[in-house]
């Protein structure tokens, strides 16, 4: 046996291309089979949604024009990438870096108006929330009493709110910047809220004032109104009507608004009717009252006194009845009134965040966020990329890594080709 | 140059690639166009050519800008079988998520906020059409 001789291999690559290209190769098939998966599970569930079942993209804020000047943004960065790694390649280190500068710009400019659509979803409540979010599939009992319980809880913390700042006023300062925190998060929420400007007390009791008529004029007047009806079509008009007011997405406007008009017809003929009863309930109470007073000075107290102190009585109760139903009749009015002309709902006129009816608008938000997520934090992986470049000489020695790069944001470019339609144009 | 690694390339593929660009703005316009079109008067007709349009867009960046068209056969290892496995794992979907509202029950046609064409099952209330 001869140790001596060495055998001498020699390795031939199996692709026709470098290490570090395979891998980046290899990289996106991974990514190709984690995004075809993610967006086909979207685009199978928007498929089988029928028509008015799936918010419409004007309903949830997204606005087409804006996914498009993405769509270019993104188009344009992926082209300045061909071109650095051209330069690159043809050993021209300034321009490469130059057009992994524009890139890199254009890659950040995509992320600003990311985060400015994210911000417009979450001031409109258009977000999963813990422990469920404030939109709902159907106008039934469940949303109603999600409403109800949605809004005691925003007013006690109203309540408590407008009592701490009170508080730290009286206080002279001391304590007022353990308050102020809580404060300023619910003027954000509040009308004309600016986070910027000192905190406004009558900005507060503003909307303290407007959720009051929301609970009395809208919420509590639905709930008796469903609950005085055993038929399904009366509760469910009821409900329809208070979650068309509140943000009509969907829904047959011109019939809602005739139901509202007519219901402020028969809510004023009742105040009338109220009024008129109430009227002569207290000229019986005044006229048992003289009774008594002129039982009163006789020595003998009979049946007909009894009975005028048994009429007073009973008048008496009737009078808080009806005045408690003139009272909730009025509150219906004002409600009717002051509502009438928010065009767009209650929630997008006064700035509210009242539980909606938005069908599917939960899986909408979950799928939305976590396509447009998943592909933001690639962008921003990305970013990072182009950072540790940029210091490099991209001559043509890194023109290996240049392509790798742009290999994977091209990648990243052929996503959102995918999600634009979907998200903004389906 | 098919025969050679692009590395070895030294002319300049800056036409081809503004081209491409063109394309790929134009190709959003269709889409856009798509949504505001008569097809649109079927969605799934509709939303099918806008998807059949995307493959379009991204087949242009992947064989251009991502150079495949100028790579050796070592690209399809790479990319169909990642592609069809998530092609398989979308159309096992389909049977259950995808037909999930083909068939409502009484209860469920009650209540839905949808417009619902059965006339032995009507949705009641205000909610027959969507806005």
């Amino acid at each position: 046996m001869n140790h001596d001789h060495h055998i001498e291999l020699e390795y031939e690559p199996a692709v026709p291309v470098s290490r570090g290209k395979l891998a980046i190769w290899l990289f996106l098939s991974t990514e190709i089979m984690f995004f075809t998966a993610l967006v086909g599970t979207y685009i199978v569930l928007r498929f089988g949604a029928p028509a008015g079942s799936w918010p419409s993209p004007a309903s949830v804020g997204v606005v087409e024009w804006i996914g498009a000047l993405n769509t270019f943004v993104l188009i344009c960065s992926s082209v300045a990438i061909v071109f650095c790694f051209e330069s690159a390649r043809l050993d021209r280190p300034a321009k490469a870096r130059n057009w992994l500068l524009v890139t890199m710009v254009l890659g950040m400019v995509f992320l600003g108006i990311k985060g400015y659509e994210y911000n417009s979803k979450f001031k409109h409540g258009y977000y999963p929330q813990y422990p469920r979010s404030i939109m709902y599939d159907r106008p039934n009992e469940q949303y109603l009493s999600g409403l109800k319980e949605n809004l005691r809880i925003q007013i006690a913390d109203l309540e408590t709110a407008i009592l701490e700042q009170k508080r730290a006023a009286e206080g002279s300062g001391t304590e007022s910047s353990s308050a102020q925190p809580e404060v300023a998060s619910l003027l954000r929420r509040a009308p004309e809220g600016d986070t910027s400007a000192a905190v406004d007390a009558s900005n507060l009791e503003e909307k303290l004032e407007l959720l009051y008529q929301v609970q009395s004029g809208m919420v509590n007047w639905t709930e008796r109104k469903v609950g005085r009806t055993d038929d399904p079509l009366m509760q469910q008009r009821a409900i329809e009507a208070l979650t068309w007011q509140i943000n009509p997405v969907f829904g047959d406007s011109e019939q809602v608004r005739k139901y509202l008009s007519d219901e402020k017809d028969e809510v004023s003929l009742l105040i009338v009717g109220q009024n008129s009863a109430l009227t002569d309930l207290r000229e019986t109470l005044e006229t048992a009252q003289g009774e008594i007073v002129s039982f009163e000075e006789a020595d003998d107290k009979g049946d007909e006194y009894k009975e005028a102190v048994k009429l007073a009585e009973s008048t008496t109760r009737e009078i808080t009845a009806v005045e408690l139903q003139l009272r909730q009749l009025e509150s219906r009015i004002s409600a009717l009134d002051s509502f009438a002309d928010a065009e767009h709902g209650i929630n997008e006129e006064f700035h509210l965040q009242l539980p909606m009816v938005l069908p599917s608008g939960n899986t909408w938000a979950n799928t939305y966020f976590l396509l447009t997520g998943c592909h933001a934090v690639h962008v921003l992986f990305g970013i990072f990329a182009f950072l540790i470049l940029l210091p490099m000489r991209l001559g043509s020695a890194r023109a290996g890594v240049v392509e790798n790069v742009a290999l994977y944001w091209h990648f990243v470019d052929i996503v959102w080709i995918f999600l634009f339609p979907l998200l903004y144009l389906f | 140059m098919n025969d050679t690694s692009e590395h070895n390339q030294h002319g300049s593929r800056n036409g081809v690639f503004v081209l491409v660009f063109l394309m790929l703005c134009a190709l959003t316009a269709v889409s856009f166009w798509i949504s505001r079109s008569d097809l649109m008067h079927d969605p799934v007709r509709g939303w099918g050519a806008m998807l059949a349009v995307s493959i379009g867009k991204s087949a242009l960046v992947a064989a251009f800008f991502m150079h495949l068209w100028w790579e050796k056969a070592w690209k399809y290892v790479l990319t169909i079988p990642a592609m069809a496995i998530g092609i398989v794992l979308i159309l096992s979907l389909i049977p259950d998520i995808g037909y999930r509202m083909d068939t409502y029950s009484k209860d469920r046609a009650d209540s839905a906020a949808v417009h619902n064409n059965d006339a032995d099952n009507p949705t009641i209330g205000f909610y027959g059409s969507e806005q």
